[in-house]
């Protein structure tokens, strides 16, 4: 089975030019771990997802610290957080954005899932253009429906 | 990209035919056209360095230049485990909140002032480099600083810059603070011991010197910092910033780590003691306490292996390594050697002035390890000219250590800190605001170091 048999073609997106604070306020409303961000041409340029606001608004160095006790949130990350309503979303999202094409199977999406750690992936066509997006609960259900067959 | 590729290839095939023309074998020119593509190349193209070395050193193998049994040989495998050793145990320490507690004690200081803060940081940069490496020390160090500037409403500049002054100073001061320390011991059989009598008390004059230079380069943003100290009052809400709670898993890893200090530092004596080789206890001690780690956090051990250990890095040492010594098996070095004698006139002390501002000047510019790994095989080569090497191995060490202040690429330091700076602040040093300061401490530091080298007979 094909991915573009069971993939989602309503694709939700965010645009690389609305500011981070509107796009977090989408995905946080959906209560949705990220989205897509794809340009006027359908074109997919980026994700944004909490995880890039996280690292953004905290220490840059957090990760190479290891354990660092903030008993109270530093001044830099305050004011990170007030400034996310001024930064594009183009300049906190991930730029190196996984993605399958139609053709791709179920199991090598799983496969890709699986080692890179995605729980969802955009599909693009020969173009680049997002025509659906994938979920790990998509590749799952479908699967399970071609063993009852 | 490809204007600098001609320049690698124009300079090194140039390197290989003049080293021809001048009377070098076939062998012995191939060593040095291929050392200097890896040594331009880590100049030109940082993210390609481990490519680099590993097309050299298979030209070098394919045209016979060096067989196999001494590439092994020469990559230095000795210094290599001990890193590995080294970087596990710093990797369980960073985990155990180690560095958090050092930056903790900073941001307790009571009653602080400007110069206070910068005597402080640049004591404690210095002698955290002594103890970890510089690479790490100075990541907990900007942390410290940009906690502290943030809080007083400060530019951080200054004092990111003099912590990385700082660190660079204090990583020539042991065997522990810089790759080139390990190094320089191995090829020297210098000890532990050696250091602490003869590179950190010299290291200790030159922080001094620079922290007095600091003071009065940076006097406006003192006064700065003073008044907003004065403003903003104690700091407690800087004291209640970091909390590092001192529980079960942070004192045995300072156990650990206190105890493995311990041994290194007195592994020349315990040599003697158990009729061991030199430098055994010296090149076990991280790994034994490494193993030690392993077995303790077994569940994390991968972990602290693949994560910690900088393995690209290594790699990279260790082709470098074999490829400098590819340079000594051929003869090359000696010829260079040679010729170097008799420019100096084979005066030591001429010898000494060389190697140390050649190896401060290059390191401003180039790794310190890569210029330090080309210079080993010619100091070696001064033994047969019956010339005291003691002098020349320090004069490496503190060139190499003492150089990298001098531009912002310098040293890896240098590197990772204004790094952070940029991400964290969006401030971006620029290349003159740095070679201001860092050429006037570069210039101070090593004229110290000289003078020491020259006029003590202690350093023969």
């Amino acid at each position: 089975m094909k991915v573009v048999e069971i993939m989602s073609k309503e694709v939700k997106s965010l645009s690389p030019d609305m500011t981070a604070r509107e796009a977090f306020d989408i995905i946080s409303g959906m209560e949705i771990s990220g989205l897509p961000v794809i340009d006027k041409d359908g074109k997919l340029v980026g994700m944004f997802t909490e995880k890039d606001v996280l690292s953004h608004i905290l220490p840059s160095y957090i990760e190479k610290v290891g354990r660092f006790v903030y008993e109270q949130n530093p001044k830099s990350t305050k004011k990170k957080i007030t400034e996310l309503g001024n930064i594009k979303v183009s300049q906190i999202m991930r730029k190196e954005v996984l993605k399958v094409n139609e053709d791709t199977t179920l199991c090598e999406v799983g496969r890709i899932m699986l080692t890179e750690k995605a729980r969802r992936i955009p599909v693009v066509n020969k173009d680049g253009v997002v025509v659906g997006i994938v979920a790990r609960c998509d590749i799952l259900k479908a699967m399970a429906k071609e063993s009852e067959i | 990209m490809l204007k600098k590729f001609i320049i690698l290839v124009v300079i090194s095939l140039s390197l290989g035919f003049l080293s021809s023309s001048i009377g070098l074998s076939f062998n012995q020119s191939m060593a040095i056209a291929i050392f200097s593509v890896s040594v331009l190349g880590t100049l030109f193209f940082w993210d390609f360095r481990l490519g680099f070395v590993f097309l050299g050193t298979s030209i070098l193998l394919m045209t016979r230049t060096i067989n196999i049994e001494n590439v092994i040989k020469f990559a230095s495998l000795d210094v290599i485990l001990f890193l590995v050793g080294m970087m596990i145990l710093v990797g369980l320490m960073k985990e155990a909140g180690f560095f958090a507690w050092i930056v903790q004690l900073i941001l307790r200081i009571r009653n602080m002032t400007a110069v206070k803060f910068v005597v402080i940081i640049s004591v404690i940069s210095a002698l955290l480099s002594t103890m970890t490496s510089e690479v790490v020390s100075i990541i907990f160090m900007v942390a410290a600083v940009l906690e502290i500037c943030d809080y007083f409403e400060v530019d951080p500049v200054p004092y990111i810059t003099i912590s990385i002054l700082a660190t660079n100073i204090g990583s020539a001061a042991t065997v522990l603070g810089n790759p080139i320390g390990i190094l320089i011991a191995t090829k020297a059989g210098l000890t532990f011991e050696d250091f602490i009598i003869k590179a950190f008390p010299l290291a200790m004059v030159c922080l001094l010197a620079a922290i007095i230079l600091l003071i009065i380069w940076y006097r406006k943003t003192n006064m700065q910092l003073d008044k907003h100290i004065k403003e903003l009052g104690a700091n407690e809400m800087l004291i209640r910033l970091i909390s590092v709670p001192p529980d079960k898993e942070l004192k045995i890893s300072l156990a650990i780590f206190g105890a493995t200090l311990f041994f290194i530092a007195l592994h020349h004596r315990l040599e003697l003691l158990w009729d061991l080789e030199p430098n055994t206890l010296l090149l076990m001690m991280p790994l034994f306490a490494s193993g030690c780690v392993m077995i303790w956090k077994w569940k994390r051990a991968r972990e602290y292996v693949e994560k910690d250990v900088e393995w690209w890095t290594l790699l990279f040492f260790m082709f470098l390594f074999a490829q400098a010594g590819t340079l000594k098996y051929t003869g090359a070095t000696d010829v260079l050697a040679q010729k170097l004698a008799t420019l100096a006139g084979n005066s030591l002390p001429v010898l000494i002035g060389i190697v140390l501002w050649v190896s401060a000047i290059g390191s401003s510019i180039l790794d310190n390890v890569v210029l330090v790994a080309a210079f080993i095989p010619v100091i070696q080569s001064f033994q047969s000219m019956n010339l005291d090497l003691q002098p020349l191995w320090w004069a490496l060490l503190f060139g190499g250590c003492l150089g990298g202040n001098i531009t912002l690429v310098g040293s890896t330091a240098n590197i990772v800190a204004l790094g952070i700076l940029e991400k964290e602040r969006n401030i971006r040093m620029t290349f003159f605001r740095w070679f201001r300061v860092g050429l006037a401490v570069g210039v101070l530091t090593t004229t110290i170091a000289w003078i020491a080298l020259l006029v003590f007979p202690f350093y023969r």
